[in-house]
């Protein structure tokens, strides 16, 4: 974790920005995949393994390594990419994924997105309609995003997208089970282990849950962001504290390390 | 005069032309790979080009748009798949999306972890294996085939999750000898748990090895005893085969550009081109290759 008395770098972007977040929220010694097609998330996790967590276990493109002395990271767009390889310490041998669930929950750290997230942090990627049957719009699929998220240390909600249809009051399918319908116990209730959803993170803020009743709240607003931009934007009504914190800029060594070792290519700079 | 009976071990080798009669009608057919890479394509071809029809397709884990095609050409029924896409090239496979949406296909809706379990109980002669994870979400509501119980050791509520058994496996792996001994370059992904689980076994390789080169490191034997081997280098063209080659994008984007115009306009020009110029036409993996062109396959000979 850093000190927030770090210089704050001059000139940042939004996706680094969140990148920073997810680095200063993570620490050493977790597992944690790096998903091929999420680059914030991928590069918040390298961000935290660089700065302060040599032995933290990445997983990318079907391997098990650890990047704390790699100078720079190529961008792997197909998480099949052999090229990943050549860092191996283990493979990932995919159908070994229910072979490790005992490790997983005590360690691993992960990433969830979805067509929809509700208030309690459900998701859903099976897609959108009242009626299984007859889907307005199929999704992917849940991948291994609802076994994870039970097996897990736990996870955060990430999303592209901040607006209205995925932030919705209630998913219309759950794909990965977050807070069910409320309550500290809604988890403990199932027999459900590992920690549950941490942060739903968007490009316009960070949610939290509160305490009792699980509820999503808003924890910090990007800079530049306004409370009615978001409150307009989320599809529920997010319970709004006395406070609400600015998310940490961040410091000119994480822009560095991020542009000079983790995103060369500037995938993070452009501004769509 | 008795006729001398040759006593020998027998070779699998078929050609992909003889390895597709196998496939028929109403059967359940997995397909090994993973999302852009090792798909079994040069048979997935041969099956559409035979014009088999209501096939169960159990894809991969994470299964890409092999899967798709076969939706397109018109042999699937249903499928088996925790996701169908190819993530950057396109995040959801247009015709499982637009089939699905339609209902011209069944989706036996599933998460990863519990395909693997489903594929393990077959493997292991059991109607079912018990897990825990996905408890509280919809797949035991969307799909009826999962069951919720309390265990009988402990009461807790856990999800039965039916086996699953192909009646046959397409693979493509690096390489294998005509006996059936098969190595992969890389991780396998969830080729192994396909095989066990299957009734038979069909991989296509980018070399035949002799049997003493499997001899030389029998910890790299993924698979033993398939049913048949089938020779077909850059078989798993236009996705990537570790080792051999990295994923042909223009060719993906071509297809996916062919699929989205079919299913999102109606336009049913370009997949037809598309179908008849790389599918149909070719009578052979090595007249497919030929449509493609060496200077493309060479480009992408790297990993």
């Amino acid at each position: 974790m850093r000190s927030t008395d770090d210089a704050i770098a001059t000139e940042y972007t939004t996706p680094e920005l969140v990148a920073a977040f997810i680095a200063n929220d993570l620490e050493d010694g977790i597992g944690v995949m790096v998903g091929a097609n999420l680059p914030i998330p991928r590069a918040g996790v390298l961000l935290a393994h660089l700065t302060h967590g040599p032995n933290m276990r990445v997983t990318l493109s079907m391997t098990r390594t650890n990047l704390f002395h790699e100078p720079a990271m190529e961008p792997f767009e197909f998480s099949t990419d052999f090229r990943a390889a050549k860092w191996a310490e283990s493979y990932f041998i995919h159908n070994q994924l229910i072979d490790d669930i005992k490790r997983s929950s005590m360690r691993d750290v992960f990433f969830i997105g979805g067509l929809q997230i509700d208030r309690y942090g459900n998701a859903n990627l099976i897609g959108i309609g009242a009626d299984y049957g007859h889907l307005k719009m199929r999704g992917p699929g849940g991948v291994g995003t609802g076994d994870k998220g039970c097996h897990c240390k736990r996870y955060y909600l990430y999303i592209n997208n901040h607006d209205r249809r995925v932030l919705v009051e209630k998913c219309d399918f759950v794909t990965a089970f977050g807070w069910g319908d409320g309550g500290a116990d809604a988890r403990r209730k199932l027999g459900i282990p590992g920690g549950g959803p941490r942060y739903c993170i968007t490009p316009l803020c960070i949610f939290d849950f509160h305490e009792e009743t699980k509820h999503m709240r808003i924890k910090s607003l990007h800079p530049g962001v306004t409370l009615e931009q978001v409150l307009d934007q989320t599809g529920f009504a997010p319970i709004v504290p006395a406070r609400i914190e600015i998310t940490l800029p961040p410091t000119a060594e994480q822009i560095r390390i991020l542009r000079e070792r983790i995103d060369r290519e500037g995938i993070l700079r452009r501004t769509s | 005069m008795t006729e001398q009976v040759e006593i020998e071990r027998r070779s699998l080798l078929l050609d992909e032309v003889e390895a597709g009669r196998g496939i028929r009608d109403g059967m359940t057919v997995a397909l090994g790979g993973f999302i852009t890479s090792s798909h079994p394509m040069a048979l997935v071809r041969q099956i559409i080009r035979n014009g088999v029809r209501d096939l169960t397709v159990i894809g991969a884990a994470s299964s890409g748009l092999d899967v798709d095609l076969l939706i397109g050409a018109g042999c699937v029924r249903k499928i088996i798949s925790p996701y169908v896409g190819a993530e950057t090239l396109a995040p959801i496979g247009p015709f499982f999306r637009a089939a699905a949406e339609r209902g011209e296909i069944e989706v036996w809706e599933i998460d990863e972890a519990l395909f693997y379990v489903g594929l393990r109980a077959a493997a292991q002669l059991l109607p079912f294996l018990p897990w825990r994870g996905l408890v509280g979400t919809s797949y035991p509501e969307v799909n009826p085939d999962l069951k919720i119980f309390r265990d009988p050791i402990k009461g807790e509520t856990l999800i039965a999750v039916p086996a699953i058994t192909p009646d046959v496996t397409l693979i493509h792996a690096a390489a294998a000898d005509v006996y059936g001994n098969v190595q992969h370059h890389g991780t396998g992904f969830g080729d192994r748990a396909l095989h066990l689980a299957s009734d038979r076994t069909i991989v296509e390789v980018e070399r035949v090895i002799p049997n003493q080169e499997v001899r030389k490191d029998p910890l790299k034997t993924s698979l033993w005893e398939v049913d048949a081997v089938v020779r077909a280098p850059f078989g798993a063209h236009p996705y990537s085969s570790p080792g051999f080659h990295v994923e042909d994008r223009e060719h993906v984007r071509e297809y996916v550009a062919a699929a989205q115009a079919y299913t999102r306009m109606g336009d049913h020009g370009p997949f037809r081109a598309y179908l008849e110029r790389y599918v149909l036409e070719p009578a052979t993996h090595a007249d497919y290759l030929e449509r493609v062109g060496i200077k493309r396959l060479l480009t992408l000979y790297e990993y």
